[in-house]
């Protein structure tokens, strides 16, 4: 037998540790469950759970359109709250005038918590798609907006001073430093804004109880159908984990630079490019 | 065609304030600088030498006196003179070789010919296996070449340097040091270098502007003699030594 232990056997053990540790829990809660120790209205056996997954992915198949349903809204809400967050934290960080008038209002709205205006986007807008995408909306503009806004005032200035000593125009300024300059502080508000849109759209469903993902829960928990809405929730815990390592994903590909694996990778394109120019 | 004797660059009792005239941060400087020349600016901190180039530059005005290059006075950033500072300010989402093109990005869409102008420049600067590295894959001095890269890029023909290898390891800087001799040689240009090293301004310049604080001003014009090309064991001769008394005198550090 080897003396040094070898790193893939040592990876092994330790993953074969987790998920001995995670059936234990498992099996845990489903004798704690069966042996009565647990209420089972409110704490369903994650055997039960199993089979509504089943039932609501398969047999029954009803959690595909709701859940169909809810991304739908989240990335509509996302793209035009983070969109028009980046594009006023742009005008406002660009011009100091706009930014000291405004700021005031921005700090207020920022104390509040967006969640609250939530009955008024339905009061002024009715029941239905809108108002939903509008509370997504609200609780996606913050993020991207905040951070624009600091990326763009945040400029090095010894950058600045090369772009003014090469004679660059407000625009190319714009263009060419400050835009790229702040990507990866963008990219961290859209990262933000995208989780709290997945929050925003069970919100404005637990409000508006019609359909979707939120409502789909709320009717399970009223008819005591615990087991189906643990499914859910464990469905949106995966929907969640995908956004992240979606958003990761993406800023691996937008803020290259800030990774050495992708800057390898974006040099050897751009070499290609050039040698086929 | 203009006359190789004529001046490049002239100040006529250039001055410079600021704070409304409660700090004078130059006074009455005077001088005239042929095409070709390496001047060095020497002095310690305070003594004007980095506002003397961002004047000559046109970053900022002077509050009184004239400083002319090729003939016309300044009044402003232009094409024909470039800037280098200590750090190397390169753009991290560019490669190098789009470093480079930066200038010529901000004057016009780049040319086949531009691209191998930056590539060359490239080369020409011992970076030419690394143009399409990321600066944070380069090394600080690597990082000042490709500045310097992109400071060759603009075409101008007077280069202003401030302090550009002032962060780097004593054995990188001597190195740069000897490459830049060799680049501006090559290139002819009119080049102008502040250090507050007095034996790295001797050994690079033809002509070094010893500088005092408080008010700042160009003290005294020395004159380096020395032939070229240079080698570093230049600094062990006595005429080299002689030179930096006379420097140290100035500066009445002696």
């Amino acid at each position: 037998m080897a003396l040094a232990p070898d790193p893939m056997g040592v990876a092994l053990r330790r993953g074969l540790t987790h998920a001995g540790l995670f059936l234990g829990l498992l099996l845990l809660w489903e004798t704690s469950a069966r042996l009565g120790w647990l209420n089972p209205l409110f704490y369903p056996r994650p055997s039960d759970i199993l089979l509504s997954f089943g039932r609501i992915y398969v047999t029954q198949g009803n959690v595909w359109y709701h859940l169909y349903v809810s991304l739908g809204l989240v990335f509509t809400g996302f793209l035009a709250g983070s969109i028009l967050g980046v594009a006023l934290g742009s005008l406002v960080g660009l011009n100091p005038t706009v930014r000291r008038f405004l700021q005031p209002y921005v700090i207020v709205l920022e104390a509040t918590p967006r969640i609250a205006l939530a009955p008024l986007m339905i009061a002024a807008l009715g029941f239905g798609a809108p108002s939903k995408i509008a509370i997504i909306m609200l609780v996606c503009f913050f993020a991207p907006f905040i951070n624009t806004l600091s990326g763009v005032i945040n400029v090095n200035e010894e950058k600045l001073e090369l772009f003014r000593a090469l004679g660059a125009s407000k625009w190319q300024i714009l263009r060419k430093l400050v835009l790229p300059d702040a990507v990866p502080v963008i990219m961290a508000g859209e990262r933000l804004a995208l989780t709290a849109a997945l929050s925003g759209v069970l919100v404005a469903e637990f409000i508006q109880r019609d359909k979707g993902i939120g409502s789909l829960i709320l009717t399970y928990t009223r008819n005591l159908n615990m087991a189906s809405a643990f499914a859910c929730i464990f469905t949106l815990t995966i929907v969640g984990f995908l956004i992240f390592k979606g958003m990761e994903w993406l800023d691996r590909r937008i803020a290259y630079w800030n990774h050495d694996a992708d800057m390898a990778r974006v040099s050897a394109r751009r070499k290609a490019r050039w040698e086929a120019r | 065609m203009t006359n190789d004797a004529a001046p490049v660059v002239t100040g006529t009792h250039v001055g410079k304030t600021f704070a409304n005239g409660a700090v004078v941060a130059l006074e009455n400087a005077q001088f005239n600088i042929p095409k070709g020349t390496f001047v060095s600016l020497v002095g310690p901190s305070g003594c004007g030498k980095s506002t003397l180039l961002r004047l000559i530059a046109g970053l900022i005005e002077a509050s009184s006196g004239e400083i002319t290059l090729h003939g016309t006075p300044v009044r402003g950033p232009r094409q024909d003179v470039g800037m280098m500072f200590q750090k190397a300010t390169l753009l991290e989402w560019r490669t190098a070789l789009e470093n480079v093109l930066l200038p010529t990005e901000l004057q016009r869409k780049p040319t086949r010919a531009d691209e191998d102008k930056a590539r060359d420049l490239l080369g020409l600067v011992g970076l030419g296996d690394f143009a399409f590295s990321f600066p944070a894959q380069l090394s600080g001095g690597m990082q000042q070449r490709v500045a310097l890269a992109r400071l060759l890029q603009t075409g101008a023909d007077v280069l202003l340097l401030d302090e550009p290898f002032g962060a780097l390891d004593e054995f990188t800087r001597e190195h740069l040091n000897l490459e830049l001799l060799r680049i501006v040689g090559e290139l002819g240009a009119t080049t102008i270098f502040v250090t507050h090293n007095i034996a790295e301004a001797i050994f690079l310049a033809d002509q070094v502007f010893v500088m005092t604080p408080r008010p700042g001003r160009i003290a005294r014009i020395v004159d380096v003699p020395l032939e070229r090309p240079r080698r570093l064991a230049l600094q062990t001769t006595p005429e080299f030594n002689r030179l930096v008394v006379e420097v140290r005198e100035t500066l009445g550090e002696l």
